[in-house]
């Protein structure tokens, strides 16, 4: 260990940078230290090169600790607005839920929210039969590489725009309103839910395809019952995902004016009616929380196949919040 | 009543020969193909499928040249290739698509007597109470068994199976190569087994053809399968136990150990 010789370099050998070895195993280790010290070295450029980025980031949009700690009784005061306090039986404190229904009730909020759905179901539907086309065409397996190419770019360059960007286009089309929203969501559910078909049927086996050639049947045949069929159940469980992706597109839109929930909520913070605005986030919670657990609760069902629990949808609400904590960390 | 006529079949991959001039030709038999893996068997039934283009030769069947994929032949592969997320009835409808439109065969219009030979070419393989049954919850036999309803349904005049029971245990094995033979017999059709179980090719084959590095080595009726042939077919697998002194020196596997102690 303290020899003599390995003494007045011992910060060379340490970086792995010291003279030939004459042992094979000694030299293996003197490479694998100098191996480490340049991952280390990378590494620590790595992260004074995100540093930089970070700091830029957050010069460019103006991140100021005191502006928080200044603003803070303004934002505390909100909070009493959002969550209005009140006491029940005269003494037990707790936030005055009946505030919320009151307005929900006067202002139609559940008819508001019924355009939200209504938005996104026929979006959905219509923008369907495009995305099943696009879809199926910019797939490999069924239209050969240059001429699928076509299909692919088309959906990217949708996909490319966002819903809410689409609307503003549409505006000359339909004017400001449920309309031009629905319009927009056809369009995003072509690109959107294209691009996911094209994904799954690039996974699909070879077997079941050469075994429907091997019947004699024609092109058109071979992609249907050869391909499609294979991944019928993935196609149904990616609809209801793009149509609980839709619902929260939906109230997006609503926000710059396309109706619905989302135009409601944008009216009380215009207006700074701070209760009124925590009513329709409720709601929009509720909503968008519920078709997210039924379609997770549909998708899981056709994912599965057969080993699914069978459960009630009692149960569905109980396990909900697992089922929605594991499909956000990527088991989706 | 079918004849297949192979003549002079050529296959090459590139610079590897898969097969190399073979000729047979087959009449309302049940004929065994055996041979090592890579001694080109699935290649020979690919090309009398149509699903491989040959390099030279030419297969007829009933005096007329095959083209891509036939539906005169009926296919069974190892790997059954079924539709696994439908019924058994529906995988075995799919074998009357080439006489459907596709309109037609999309919304299930096909005729009534088409569907009445999906179900009986089930009840051949005796799954009759079984046909609702997703395929991805049947057996393996049972798998492979839908598989030989699809390929009659088809109504072909000759039926190609490529190592049907490879995957099976030797139970499944009988019972699919029994009704496999019934099947034939039923439809009165020809078909050309590529088997990898001796004992069980002697049991069911009225002919044996034997394939050796892409060429025809043997070709014999039910009494001529010897074990002289069979042992000459598989020569280097059997006597790798032996270990006698003129293989020794092909099997390094037989030496290494030799040389390590």
């Amino acid at each position: 260990m303290s020899s003599d010789s390995s003494q007045p370099d011992g910060l060379r050998a340490y970086f792995g940078f010291d003279e030939q070895r004459e042992s094979p195993v000694d030299n293996k280790l003197r490479d694998l230290k100098r191996r480490k010290t340049l991952r280390r070295l990378w590494t620590g450029l790595g992260i004074v090169g995100f540093a930089l980025l970070f700091s830029w980031s957050l010069d460019t949009v103006g991140f100021s600790l005191t502006e928080l700690y200044v603003q803070l009784p303004e934002f505390a005061e909100a909070l009493t607005e959002y969550f209005p306090p009140t006491t029940y039986f005269g003494f037990l404190p707790f936030i005055d839920v009946m505030q919320y229904w009151e307005f929900m009730v006067e202002a139609e909020l559940f008819a508001a929210s019924q355009v939200t759905v209504a938005i996104a179901i026929a979006g959905t539907a219509l923008g369907l039969p495009a995305a099943l086309f696009f879809g199926v065409m910019a797939s490999e397996r069924v239209v050969p590489y240059p001429f699928n190419f076509g299909f692919r770019m088309t959906m990217s360059i949708i996909r490319a725009i966002p819903a809410l960007v689409w609307v503003l286009i549409l505006i000359p089309l339909g004017g400001v309103g449920p309309f031009t929203a629905t319009l927009a969501i056809m369009i995003d559910t072509t690109g959107y839910l294209g691009r996911l078909f094209t994904d799954e049927l690039e996974e699909i086996a070879d077997g079941p395809i050469e075994g429907i050639r091997s019947t004699g049947a024609n092109k058109p045949q071979i992609v249907s019952f050869g391909m499609l069929s294979q991944v019928f159940r993935q196609f149904i469980a990616w609809i209801a995902f793009d149509l609980e992706h839709n619902v929260r597109v939906a109230i997006s839109l609503g926000i710059i004016g396309a109706g619905g929930l989302g135009l409601e909520l944008n009216i009380q913070r215009r207006t700074f009616h701070y209760t009124e605005m925590m009513a329709c986030i409720i709601l929009v919670v509720l909503l968008a929380g519920s078709v997210e657990l039924l379609s997770q609760r549909l998708r899981s069902y056709l994912r599965e196949d057969d080993d699914v629990e069978q459960t009630g949808i009692l149960e569905a609400f109980v396990t909900a919040p697992k089922k929605i904590v594991q499909s956000s960390m990527g088991k989706r | 009543m079918s004849t297949l006529t192979i003549q002079n079949l050529t296959k090459e991959y590139g610079s590897v020969t898969a097969l190399e001039d073979v000729s047979f030709e087959l009449e309302d038999e049940f004929v065994v193909l055996l041979g090592e893996s890579g001694a080109g068997k699935s290649t020979l039934l690919r090309c009398i499928n149509g699903l491989t283009e040959p390099t030279s030769g030419e297969i007829l069947l009933n005096g007329e040249p095959i083209g891509e994929s036939q539906p005169e032949v009926g296919m069974i592969f190892q790997q059954h290739n079924l539709v696994e997320g439908v019924s058994a009835y529906m995988n075995s409808l799919t074998g009357s698509l080439n006489r459907t439109s596709m309109l037609r065969s999309l919304f299930q219009w096909q005729p009534r007597e088409d569907k009445q030979r999906a179900l009986e070419a089930l009840e051949t393989v005796g799954l009759l109470d079984e046909a609702h049954q997703r395929v991805s919850q049947m057996s393996g036999g049972q798998q492979q068994r839908v598989g030989i309803a699809r390929a009659l349904v088809q109504d072909p005049t000759c039926l190609l199976a490529d190592e049907p029971v490879a995957s099976l245990d030797p139970s499944s094995a009988e019972t699919v190569m029994s009704y496999l033979k019934k099947a034939a017999r039923a439809h009165d059709v020809t078909a050309l087994v590529s088997l990898h179980q001796v004992n069980i090719a002697a049991h069911f084959g009225d002919r044996f053809i034997g394939l050796r590095d892409g060429t025809v080595e043997f070709d014999v009726g039910p009494d001529g399968l010897t074990p002289g042939l069979v042992d000459d077919l598989y020569g280097n697998v059997e006597t790798v136990g032996l270990a006698t002194e003129e293989t020794s020196s092909t099997t390094p596997t037989e030496t290494e150990p030799e040389a390590s102690v």
